[in-house]
């Protein structure tokens, strides 16, 4: 005969209050568990889909998601012409807030080279990747865009030929990919009016200081209006035997750029942008674990002490330690692992519902399982030394 | 056959000015199948003589001799004695307010101590029902405490004591939380279990009404058992 089993089939409704109650903090200890994975996989999303041998960036700066970069887009010719690179090309990468199917939305633009370059998107839901020079575009499906949809960004509209489910910026938004020419235009390119005023101020800066007169100014005024043809990286792959590292530092002795392999990026993100947050949400977990394991034991020193004068019967009787510590150890397991139970299965048919992603790993499941089972056979023990330190004499007298 | 002898068992808690003696020089022997009364008033020692009986208080002093075997001697318990196994094999137990394990059937309650002796299966189930039925309570087996009256719930009390065939019954205040008629009826009961079972019971009570046809009645006074009555 199972004490700890007849136990619970006495008190079924007690016991299911509790496994739910008990069950939604664990449901939001794994929860945090998959904030945490997503959190993560969303911040390295970017460098993982778009994975190249190596980052090449504005020098001294960690970028192009960790910090801004800027380099001008023809470097990559300098870069292609390193020995050891087998091809070279600029990429955009810029989170942008603009409206999209009437609601403001934001969102990260990656320009690439879209006939021979590096960096575009890799698995598609729906449609095709981008074919032509200019004016289409491929989305992330969370912005809820479908293939043909024409979306208006800054002065020209684009044509959504393909739809993809991977890649997002650090902070969870969709990545929108167009040509590097049409992304350098939405990003960089003003609107006619400002070009107007811009020339006009340049054209009266010139002649103004007497140097030009105002044919010769406007002459020059073209090579002094902001350069549009700029990236944020330039993104390489080796040819094949070529050392990564080798190459970088032919990289940063010649062009005067900084160099990053992909791991190293994703220790830039790890160390920098992401560092904060991610000691926070893990600072949090740590929370979460011990107030659970502090509610099980004191839901397991409760059961316990509502026991006792029960206990002391059993003692009375005969009943050796063994018995009693059984029964106590098992209904904290029974429980425990029953409201681990409806924790699991709540946030496994609920994680999708989350506005930023939620990953759930079998192994934190298992881990986290495993932490709050010893945490509540830990707490158990509590209740054991009270039912080991009941005297047999409380069973006498009157209740 | 003596099932318990107690010579000069002391019990005395405190000292000094804070001394204060429970129980002093007592002298007391049950045989099997003999059922004895202890009486007295509250505060008397009646729990303690209890407590001592059943080897769970550890005596001051005296000498405490169960089916044979010297449990206690002078100042210390016999090594090599486990107390608790000589209570669940030996000894069965009654008390004022049933004490029946909330989460368990009847039946299970009368299960519980045989399956804690290893007795388990078929064998035990035979047992619990048999005991059920002695008790007129079988019709209620599969009944959790909560819904039986006092009188069952006593009635299956006595069935879990009775269930190790034990050597020994210890009763305290068995009919406390009964009627008058349902205490006559337990009385009867534990009567009849001493002569059927020959197992000694000792009935711990304050009602004088309830122990008509007892062999020995010990008045308890003070913390001295100072008068022993035969009636028969």
């Amino acid at each position: 005969m199972d004490l700890a089993i007849q136990d619970i089939k006495q008190h079924k409704g007690r016991c299911l209050a509790t496994a739910i109650g008990v069950g939604l903090l664990f449901a939001l200890v794994l929860s945090f568990n998959g904030i945490y994975r997503g959190f993560l996989f969303e911040g390295l999303s970017f460098i993982k889909t778009t994975n190249p041998d190596l980052w090449v960036v504005e020098r001294y700066r960690g970028g192009p998601i960790d910090e801004e970069s800027i380099v001008p887009e023809f470097f990559h010719y300098s870069v292609a012409a390193i020995s050891g690179v087998a091809k070279a090309s600029p990429i955009i990468f810029s989170p942008v807030e603009r409206e999209i199917l009437g609601k403001k939305r934001r969102f990260a633009i990656v320009g690439y080279y879209v006939f021979d370059g590096l960096g575009g998107p890799q698995k598609f839901v729906a449609g095709r990747g981008i074919r032509r020079a200019h004016y289409e575009m491929v989305a992330y499906k969370k912005l809820g865009l479908k293939v043909g949809d024409r979306v208006h960004l800054g002065l020209h509209t684009y044509t959504v030929v393909g739809l993809t489910a991977e890649g997002t910026d650090p902070e969870g938004e969709p990545l929108v990919y167009l040509s590097l020419p049409d992304a350098q235009e939405v990003l960089f390119q003003r609107d006619n009016e400002e070009i107007r005023n811009q020339r006009e101020r340049l054209l009266q800066s010139l002649t103004t200081l007497g140097a030009f007169s105002p044919g010769e100014a406007e002459k020059y005024l073209d090579r002094l209006l902001p350069d549009t043809h700029l990236a944020n990286a330039i993104v390489v792959k080796l040819a094949p035997g070529a050392d990564p590292a080798a190459v970088a530092r032919r990289i940063e002795k010649w062009l005067y750029l900084s160099v990053y392999t992909t791991d190293q990026e994703t220790e830039l993100m790890l160390k920098g942008r992401l560092a904060k947050a991610k000691a926070q949400t893990v600072m949090f977990r740590i929370i979460l674990y011990i107030v659970s394991i502090v509610i099980i034991s004191l839901v397991i020193y409760t059961l316990t002490l509502e026991k006792i004068r029960t206990i002391a019967v059993m003692k009375l009787i005969g009943a050796p330690n063994r018995v009693i510590i059984r029964m106590v150890l098992e209904e904290s397991v029974l429980l425990t692992s029953a409201s681990f139970l409806f924790g699991l299965v709540l946030i496994h048919n609920t994680y999708q519902v989350f506005p930023r992603l939620v990953v759930l790993y079998a192994s934190d499941d298992f881990f986290t399982f495993v932490i709050v089972l010893l945490g509540a056979i830990l707490a158990s023990c509590l209740g054991v030394l009270q039912a080991l330190k009941t005297e047999p004499a409380l069973a006498l007298g009157e209740q | 056959m003596e099932v318990l002898k107690i010579e000069g068992l002391s019990e005395i808690f405190g000292f000094g000015r804070l001394e204060v003696r429970a129980l002093e020089d007592i002298n007391l022997s049950v045989s099997a199948g003999e059922l004895v009364a202890l009486l007295g008033p509250s505060g008397s020692g009646k729990t303690t003589m209890l407590l001592s009986t059943s080897l769970i208080l550890e005596p001051t002093t005296g000498k405490i001799v169960f089916d044979g075997q010297t449990i206690f001697q002078k100042n210390g318990w016999s090594g090599g004695v486990d107390i608790r196994r000589l209570r669940r094999e030996k000894m069965g137990f009654i008390f004022q307010s049933h004490n029946l394990i909330p989460f368990l059937t009847a039946r299970q309650n009368v299960l519980f101590p045989l399956n804690l002796v290893g007795v388990k299966g078929e064998p035990a189930n035979r047992r619990v029902m048999k005991l059920l039925e002695y008790m007129e309570i079988a019709d209620r087996a599969d009944y959790p405490p909560a819904l039986l009256s006092g009188g069952e719930q006593q009635r299956v009390a006595i069935a879990r004591a009775l269930a190790n065939n034990p050597r020994l019954i210890l009763a305290d205040e068995p009919t406390a939380s009964l009627d008058t008629i349902r205490g006559k009826k337990v009385m009867e009961l534990l009567k009849k279990i001493a002569k059927e079972n020959q197992s000694a019971v000792i009935v711990v009570t304050h009602d004088v009404r309830m122990i008509e046809g007892f062999d020995y009645v010990y008045y308890l006074k003070d913390g001295r058992l100072d008068k022993q009555s035969v009636t028969h």
